[in-house]
C-alpha cells in the first residue's frame, strides 16, 4: 500500500511538473523531467533512499524555475512539489516500516501514516487552488484533478471520523 | 542529514528567494513545507523515557533449543506516536517464531508486549540492549535510546556421560579417589606385602607368608587410590580443525572435551581445561559441580582460530599443569605434532590423546572417486605412522571416528583398558 501511495507520489509530481512545463511549450525540459522521474522510479525499485533527497529537491527547484522566470500555471508547480514532498515523506515511511513484526502492526501504521499524509496533500491543492484562484487560472483540467484529490480526503476522513466512533 | 534540518534549509531557501524576488507564488510554495515540519515538530518527541522487562523461559540450554523471551515496554514519558524497538541478538542466534523488531504506538502509561523464540548454535550470547527509535509519524524528529539490560544465555555442548576413565598419572593427589596412586595403604588392589606392624587387622595377615618365617607374621598392603590433576587440552588450530568447504571437526572436540572433564570431575579429580586456538584459554583447575560450569561456559565460548604463535603444540605451556600429572589432549593431531608430544611424556606427564580421525571425517564430504579414495588411503597410512609412534612413546590414544558418538568410542576403548588394568 506504502509503495503504490509512493508510485503514484512520484508519478503525480512529476507528471503535474512535466504537464506544466508542456503547456508553455517547453516540450524539452518536460522530456528531461520525465526522465528524471523514470530514475526516481528506478532509485526506488534499487532501495537507494538518499535519492529521494534529491528528488525533492528537484521538484522544488523545478516548480520555483517555474514560477519565478516563467510564471507558470502555480496549481501544477504545488501539485509536483506536493507529489515530490509525499514520495520522499513515502520513501522514509516505507524505510521505517522494516521495524513492524506483522502485517496487521505494518497495516496499523500505514493507515494512519497515509491519513495524515492524505490530510497534508489535501491542504496543499487548498493552498495551491487558493493561488490559482488568486491569478484567476483555475481551469477544467485543475477543477477535475482538485476534485478527485478532495473525495479521496474526504474518504480518508469519514473513514476515520467512522473508526473513532 | 537529519529530516527536519534538510526540510528546515529548502524552506529557508525558497523564503529567501520569494523575499528577495517578492515573488508571492514563490512564498506560497513553501507553505506546504511548512505545513509538514510543523506538524513533525509539533508531535515528535525529544526523550524516551522507558521501562523494559525482559525474560527467558531459559538460560542454558543445548544446541538448537528454542527459547522464548519476553518483552515488556512501559511507556514513562510522552506520547510515542512511532516507537520502534529492536532487541538486540548475536547475528549466530535465529529467531524461530515472533520477532524481535517492533513498530508500534504506545501512549504515556502505556505498555506493550512481545515475545519471541530463538535457537541457536553452541556459545555464550549476551543481551545487553534494546535499540528504541521513537518519533512522529512522519519521521521528522527521531530520538534514539539504546537501553541496557543484561542477560545472557549460554548453549552448552550436548555432553554424554562416561562412567569411568582409567587413568594412571605418575603423581597423585593427598585426597581418596578412585586412581591407583602407586603407594601402599588401604585400597582395594593388592599391592604387595610388608612386615606386621601392630593394629593391622587380622585379615590383613598374609598367612601364606607368614608360614615360611616362623618368627615373622607380614601383612597384605593395598594400592591406596586417590584423585588425580588433569589437564585437558582441546585443540582449536584452524589447520588442524577445518577442511574443505569449512567443515569443522572443532565441533566434535569440544564434545569429547566435555564429555572428558565431566567423567574426571565425577571421579572426584581436579580438572583444568585449555583451549589452544588463536589464543591460550585457561580455566583454573578445580573440583566439583563448580568447576563442571566453569569448563562448560569456556567450553560454550571455545571457537577455533589462527595463530603463528599457538601454530604448533611445542608451545603449549606446560607450567600450567602441576608435575606428572594427567593431560588429555584433544586434537584430530597434525604431523609436527609429534614432537612436542614425545617431549610432554620425557617431562614425566601421562599423555593421552583423544583424536578425531580427519580423514575419514573429510572422505565424507568428497565424492567417492577412486583418486579420493586412494588420497585418503596414502594420508591414513601417513596418519597411522605418526600414531603408532606416539603410540610407542608411551601416550594413551583414542582414535574416534566422529560418525559414531563419541561416549560408544570412548566405553569401548575405556573397557578394554580397564580390563588390561595392571598394563596401563
Amino acid at each position: 500500500m506504502t509503495l503504490f501511495a509512493l508510485l503514484f507520489s512520484i508519478t503525480l509530481g512529476i507528471g503535474s511538473l512535466a504537464w506544466g512545463y508542456s503547456l508553455v511549450g517547453l516540450t524539452q525540459f518536460a522530456h528531461w523531467i520525465i526522465i528524471f522521474g523514470a530514475a526516481w522510479l528506478f532509485a526506488v525499485w534499487q532501495r537507494w533512499r538518499w535519492f529521494a533527497y534529491a528528488g525533492l529537491t528537484f521538484n522544488f527547484l523545478a516548480a520555483a524555475l517555474g514560477l519565478w522566470f516563467l510564471n507558470f500555471q502555480p496549481g501544477w508547480m504545488f501539485a509536483g512539489t506536493i507529489g515530490g514532498l509525499l514520495a520522499w515523506d513515502l520513501t522514509y515511511f516505507l524505510y521505517r516500516q522494516r521495524f513492524a513484526a506483522s502485517d496487521e502492526e505494518r497495516h496499523a501504521m500505514e493507515k494512519r501514516h497515509l491519513f495524515r499524509i492524505s490530510f497534508l496533500a489535501l491542504l496543499g491543492f487548498v493552498l495551491a487552488n487558493a493561488a490559482m484562484a488568486l491569478k484567476f487560472q483555475f481551469n477544467f483540467e485543475w477543477a477535475l484533478l482538485s476534485a478527485v484529490v478532495a473525495a479521496l480526503g474526504i474518504t480518508q476522513i469519514v473513514a476515520w471520523f467512522r473508526k473513532r466512533s | 542529514m537529519p529530516r527536519g534540518v534538510f526540510l528546515g534549509l529548502l524552506v529557508f531557501v525558497l523564503l529567501l528567494t520569494g523575499l528577495a524576488t517578492l515573488h508571492g507564488t514563490l512564498l506560497a510554495l513553501t507553505l506546504p513545507l511548512l505545513v509538514y515540519l510543523f506538524y513533525g515538530l509539533w508531535r515528535g518527541s525529544d526523550e524516551i523515557k522507558l521501562a523494559v522487562d525482559r525474560s527467558m523461559s531459559k538460560e542454558r540450554v543445548a544446541p538448537n533449543t528454542p527459547v522464548n523471551i519476553k518483552i515488556t515496554i512501559t511507556n514513562l514519558h510522552g506520547d510515542l506516536e512511532e516507537l520502534a524497538v529492536v532487541d538486540v541478538i548475536s547475528p549466530a542466534l535465529k529467531v524461530v517464531d515472533g520477532s524481535n523488531h517492533h513498530l508500534i504506538s504506545l501512549p504515556k502509561g502505556g505498555s506493550y508486549s512481545f515475545d519471541y523464540t530463538i535457537s541457536g548454535p553452541r556459545g555464550g550470547f549476551p543481551f545487553e540492549t534494546l535499540h528504541a527509535e521513537a518519533g512522529d509519524h512522519l519521521g521528522i524528529l527521531r530520538a534514539k535510546q539504546d537501553i541496557r539490560m543484561f542477560g545472557q544465555l549460554f548453549v552448552f555442548p550436548n555432553i554424554a556421560r562416561i562412567k569411568q576413565v582409567p587413568i594412571r598419572p605418575r603423581r597423585t593427589r593427598v585426597y581418596a579417589g578412585t586412581i591407583p596412586a602407586r603407594v601402599g595403604g588401604s585400597g582395594v588392589e593388592f599391592f604387595g606385602v610388608r612386615d606386621y606392624q601392630p593394629g593391622d587387622s587380622p585379615r590383613q595377615i598374609n598367612w601364606q607368608v607368614s608360614a615360611r618365617h616362623v618368627e615373622d607374621l607380614y601383612s597384605n598392603e593395598f594400592q591406596q587410590e586417590r584423585v588425580a590433576d588433569v589437564g585437558i587440552v582441546l585443540d582449536g588450530r584452524v589447520r588442524s580443525n577445518l577442511f574443505a568447504s569449512d567443515h569443522s571437526l572443532f565441533e566434535h572436540s569440544v564434545l569429547a572435551a566435555g564429555a572428558l572433564a565431566d567423567a574426571f570431575l565425577m571421579q572426584g579429580n581436579r580438572v583444568g581445561l585449555l583451549v589452544y586456538s588463536q589464543y591460550l584459554q585457561w580455566t583454573w583447575p578445580g573440583y566439583g559441580k563448580m568447576q563442571r560450569e566453569r569448563i562448560l561456559h569456556a567450553l560454550s565460548h571455545a571457537a577455533p582460530g589462527d595463530s603463528q604463535v599457538f601454530d604448533g603444540l611445542q608451545y603449549l605451556p606446560t607450567r600450567m599443569f602441576p608435575i606428572e600429572s594427567q593431560i588429555v589432549l584433544v586434537s584430530p593431531l597434525v604431523e609436527d605434532d609429534y614432537l612436542p608430544l614425545i617431549q610432554l611424556r620425557a617431562r614425566g606427564y601421562q599423555v593421552m590423546i583423544v583424536s578425531p580421525d580427519p580423514v575419514s571425517f573429510e572422505q565424507t564430504y568428497l565424492t567417492d572417486r577412486p583418486e579420493v579414495r586412494l588420497a585418503a588411503r596414502v594420508i591414513r597410512m601417513e596418519r597411522e605412522l605418526m600414531l603408532n609412534r606416539v603410540q610407542r612413546a608411551g601416550v594413551q590414544l583414542v582414535e574416534w571416528n566422529v560418525a559414531q558418538p563419541f561416549d560408544q568410542t570412548a566405553r569401548r576403548f575405556f573397557r578394554r583398558r580397564i580390563q588390561m588394568g595392571d598394563r596401563l
